[in-house]
């Protein structure tokens, strides 16, 4: 499997299969939360961008709202290849995991 | 939701996001952005969301999320179009278009090699950052005449300065002295910049390697240049490593620990060194820290602020009665000399530079006038092309765009040619003319924005002619070639008439240069070099000093016995070897303040070897122990200076000594000619004194090299540390005007480039003018004018330009060159000779270049032109 992901990709990734269908708004909250560290837009947009030229992620246009002053947003779900690639690199992780030595 | 107002970003990067986006990502960017914004407004402050939203705006803008660019561009293909037709045409006439490409090729050539150059001078000292707040400290004696500048200070002034004025932030000791670094069994000398521990504060020398935060972190520590480093620690840090330096002076040796490394400095800065060390570590520091009287060092100060140099100024001679007492206030006093002055007072000219760049411009402007000259000339030719165009409905936009793409396009091609011909040409240049200039001065974004500039106001000023007029004329009036040229006329020959001043004033300003150098290389300097050789021969070439005297005798002893040398003299200066030595002297019987004057050493053999005259008096005597007892002699300045009678006998009081005047000589010239001689007391040594550090022999002009040879031969069996250095005086004293030569070298080649381009294009307006009066010509000569009649139609109204750009120049050169004659004391005069071979030489050059063509024209078959009708 030839799975070319950044640290950002692979995060991104996970926080989308976390959820249903989401837009970059949600990641940004999630990422903050998570890291309490904040994060640019565009930076989102970019990873989106390129996980779904990957096919990891799939995306749509989604309805209207008020907050957004009446845009449309651009809803995104991870696609079933992106779960795979997303385990296996967990997978992988563990069982590298597992032969670690502790630094004194 | 509710939102308040305060809470709004900001609503026009909003818009501005929408108009530039693209229209598949706005709706998503934006819409996200605004709702991010008001999710981060709750938990964090207003401001530190805004400033996200703005952040992200930018980043949002990049190129792949903008609408495609041409949207915004104009229709390419036009443009495309333009360009195809400027080719086409351009190759259409290739002989003028090739006269054009020359011409400002050339020019732009010239104008980036003087700019590179003259920069490099004009911006001389700029590596040093602050230098507006850095002055040297010098001394300033009030005498009745005026006041008289000496610029060698005391070792306590430093700290005097540093301890006794707020305003001072840093000040520092300088001085230049030689030792050897000893390596091994051999002694190299070298150059030590001996400082104190706030050089680094006032020059800004950044260091590659240091081992403490402070450069020089103790007494016996020491920085290297690069090169330095490079010389004595080849393939190894030099960092802590031991360097021993011999001072030939004191018989000592210093051991120093190599603490730092310079970073490498650029070619155009005042202060070069090589080896910095502390004054401190020198043996005759202690005695020699608080002692008012020995001056031998610069004092360089860095204010707080700048502007603070007056108030300091004026208290100075409160601190100059504090360290002598009243009596000095009245004819001493301390002043300040910005850094920024220091190259033109000590080094250089920035004013040479200056006119060279002028040059520059003017062969850049000669460049420009022929390409716009040429531009118009031929684009009259194109009316028809021009009349079938508005016919086909050009608008009057497309055509003068038309005219507009050409000439830039032409000055592309002619700048692209210029760098690389300036990247190609700048080593040889270098190595020509001794100078050592590098694009390296400027960063390539500056070279890239100044090129860009040139091409399109080149472009731009060249086109517009032809660009704006023509596009306008009557459609009819075009195709059928009915173009009045009344404006254009009057704007072509006026500049002409600029060029030919420019060249006129250009060949003047080089013939002048030429004759004040030949003046100064040929007039005599009151002695006679013609047969003397000068040997080098100071006795810091040798290890040990007492050894040294006795083998210096020895070899002057050898010399005596040559049957070749009919004359030698030891002394402590020659002729074009003068570095200042004062002291403060009054004539016996004077109660007014002593003046400053230079003294120099020499043996009794001095004068007869020059042939220097008497003018009263008699030589040195050395048989009645005047060497000792000291006696002087004096040259005509300093016997006027000191307002002597001649007739009587006089002598001399420095200090409480009497020392008697036993004769007076001529005036001649330590120095080059560009200063006045100045008053000098010249006192007598024994020719095997150590205060002797040169050997003039007279010698037989015939079969120099063996002699050479031998001499050098001699020398070599002393042992000395030094190799044999000697040079004639001939060519000591062209040396001295290398500075000019090298000067007048670059205004000669800058003169004769611009010439030709001027040349190239008269040749091209002659083309063109011709090929306009064919038809008239061709009448004459059917009428039946003789060919020289009409050749002579043609060439008069060149010659008239000629006449008139004659009329102007005069003045431009005058005012130009009058400043540069009046830096030398014996300098020539404008003369009418040097106007009129200047014009000669255009009027010639025009006749040549116009005449050819002319007299091709004036014989040709009238027929030929007539028939197309």
């Amino acid at each position: 499997m030839n799975l070319q992901l950044g640290f950002l990709e692979e995060l991104i990734l996970i926080i989308l299969l976390m959820k249903n269908e989401t837009n970059a708004v949600e990641v940004v909250k999630e990422y903050e939360t998570q890291f309490d560290q904040t994060i640019t837009l565009p930076t989102i947009h970019v990873v989106l961008k390129r996980l779904e030229k990957k096919g990891l992620v799939r995306s749509f246009m989604g309805e209207p709202t008020a907050e957004r002053g009446g845009r449309r947003k651009r809803l995104y779900k991870a696609s079933h290849s992106g779960y795979e690639a997303a385990q296996y690199l967990h997978a992988k992780r563990n069982t590298m995991w597992q032969s670690i030595l502790k630094p004194e | 939701m509710k939102y308040r107002r305060s809470m709004a970003y900001p609503l026009w990067l909003e818009n501005l996001l929408l108009k530039l986006l693209r229209e598949d990502y706005s709706d998503e960017i934006i819409g996200d952005m605004a709702e991010t914004f008001y999710w981060r407004s709750e938990h964090m402050s207003v401001r530190k969301a805004r400033n996200l939203y703005i952040l992200e705006a930018i980043k949002s803008m990049k190129p792949s999320n903008l609408k495609p660019f041409y949207h915004y561009s104009l229709n390419t293909m036009i443009f495309r179009n333009h360009i195809k037709i400027a080719i086409k045409s351009l190759f259409n006439r290739k002989s003028i278009s090739l006269l054009n490409l020359l011409g400002l090729t050339f020019g732009t050539l010239a104008f980036m090699i003087i700019s590179l150059y003259s920069a490099q001078i004009l911006s001389f000292d700029n590596f040093f950052e602050g230098k507006d707040r850095v002055f040297l400290a010098y001394k300033e004696r009030i005498t009745p005449d005026g006041t008289q500048a000496a610029y060698d200070t005391w070792l306590p002034m430093s700290a005097r300065l540093r301890t006794e004025y707020t305003q001072v932030q840093a000040a520092t000791s300088h001085f230049v002295g030689s030792a050897s670094v000893i390596q091994g069994s051999q002694y190299i000398a070298e150059e030590i910049n001996y400082t104190e521990n706030e050089f680094f504060d006032i020059f800004s020398f950044p260091l590659d390697q240091r081992i403490a935060a402070h450069p020089l972190p103790k007494q016996n520590a020491i920085v290297l240049s690069q090169e330095m480093a490079e010389k004595y620690f080849p393939d190894q840090s030099p960092m802590g490593e031991e360097l021993r330096l011999y001072m030939a002076g004191n018989d000592t040796t210093i051991v120093y620990e190599v603490s730092g490394v310079l970073a490498a400095y650029p070619e155009n800065i005042s202060i070069r060194p090589q080896f910095i060390a502390q004054i401190s570590s020198l043996p005759f520091y202690t005695e020699q820290a608080n002692e008012w009287d020995g001056s031998f060092l610069e004092t360089f100060v860095r204010l707080q602020e700048i502007g603070q140099q007056q108030s300091l100024e004026a208290a100075f001679p409160d601190l100059v009665e504090a360290i002598w007492d009243r009596e000095t206030r009245e004819n001493t006093n301390f002043r300040l000399l910005p850094f920024n002055d220091y190259y033109d007072t000590f080094l250089g000219n920035k004013s040479s530079a200056r006119i060279l760049l002028i040059i520059g411009i003017a062969t850049l402007l000669i460049a420009a006038i022929n390409f716009m000259n040429l531009s118009t000339a031929q684009a009259s030719q194109r009316s028809k092309e021009i009349g079938v165009r508005k016919v086909l409905g050009a608008l009057r936009g497309q055509l003068s765009t038309q005219f507009f793409v050409e000439s830039i396009l032409l000055a592309l091609v002619a700048c692209g040619l210029a760098v690389i011909l300036t990247i190609l040409i700048i080593p040889y240049f270098n190595a020509f003319f001794d100078v050592s200039i590098s694009i390296g001065l400027f960063s390539y974004l500056q070279i890239a924005g100044f090129l860009l500039t040139l091409l399109i106001s080149l472009g731009v000023v060249s086109g517009s002619y032809p660009a704006l007029y023509l596009s306008s004329m009557n459609t009819i009036d075009a195709i059928q070639k009915k173009t009045k040229f009344k404006g254009a006329l009057g704007l072509r020959n006026g500049m002409v008439i600029m060029q030919f001043v420019i060249a006129l004033f250009l060949i003047t300003s080089a013939l002048i240069i030429r004759n004040q150098i030949s003046f100064m290389t040929t007039r005599s300097m009151g002695f006679e070099g013609e047969e003397i050789f000068v040997i080098e021969s100071s006795l810091s070439s040798f290890a040990d000093r007492e050894e040294g005297l006795n083998k210096m005798t020895a070899f002057k002893n050898e010399l005596r016995n040559k049957s070749y040398i009919s004359a030698i003299s030891s002394s402590r200066h020659v002729p074009t070897a003068w570095s200042g030595s004062h002291v403060f002297v009054r004539p016996q019987g004077w109660e007014g303040d002593p003046l400053r004057m230079r003294y120099t050493f020499m043996d009794e053999h001095f004068f007869p070897t020059y042939d220097i005259p008497f003018k009263v008096g008699r030589n040195f005597n050395p048989t009645e122990g005047e060497a000792e007892r000291g006696v002087v002699i004096l040259n005509e300045a300093a016997a006027k200076a000191f307002e002597f009678n001649l007739d009587e006998e006089n002598a001399i009081m420095i200090g409480n000594q009497r020392i008697p005047v036993v004769g007076v000589v001529e005036d001649f010239n330590f120095e080059s000619l560009q200063n006045e001689v100045a008053p000098t007391l010249m006192f007598n040594r024994r020719s095997s004194h150590p205060a002797h550090a040169r050997i003039s022999i007279k010698m037989e002009m015939s079969e120099l090299p063996t002699k050479i040879e031998e001499l050098e031969g001699l020398w070599s069996t002393l042992g000395a540390t030094s190799p044999f250095t000697g040079s004639f005086m001939n060519n000591r004293v062209e040396d001295l005007y290398q500075e000019e030569r090298r000067y007048l070298g670059l205004v000669t080649m800058f003169s004769t480039l611009a010439i030709v381009i001027a040349c190239i294009g008269i040749y091209g307006l002659t083309l063109f003018l011709i090929e306009r009066r064919r038809k008239e010509i061709s009448i004459r000569k059917v009428l039946g004018a003789e060919s020289k009649r009409i050749l002579q139609l043609i060439v008069q109204d060149f010659a008239r330009w000629v006449v008139v750009g004659f009329v102007i120049s005069i003045p431009v050169v005058v005012y130009m060159m009058q400043d540069w004659l009046n830096s030398f004391h014996y300098r020539i005069d404008f003369s009418a000779i040097t106007f009129i071979m200047a014009f000669g030489i255009v009027l010639l050059l025009v006749t040549l270049t116009v005449g050819y063509e002319s007299l091709k024209a004036s014989l040709t078959n009238p027929v030929k032109h007539l028939k197309d009708e």
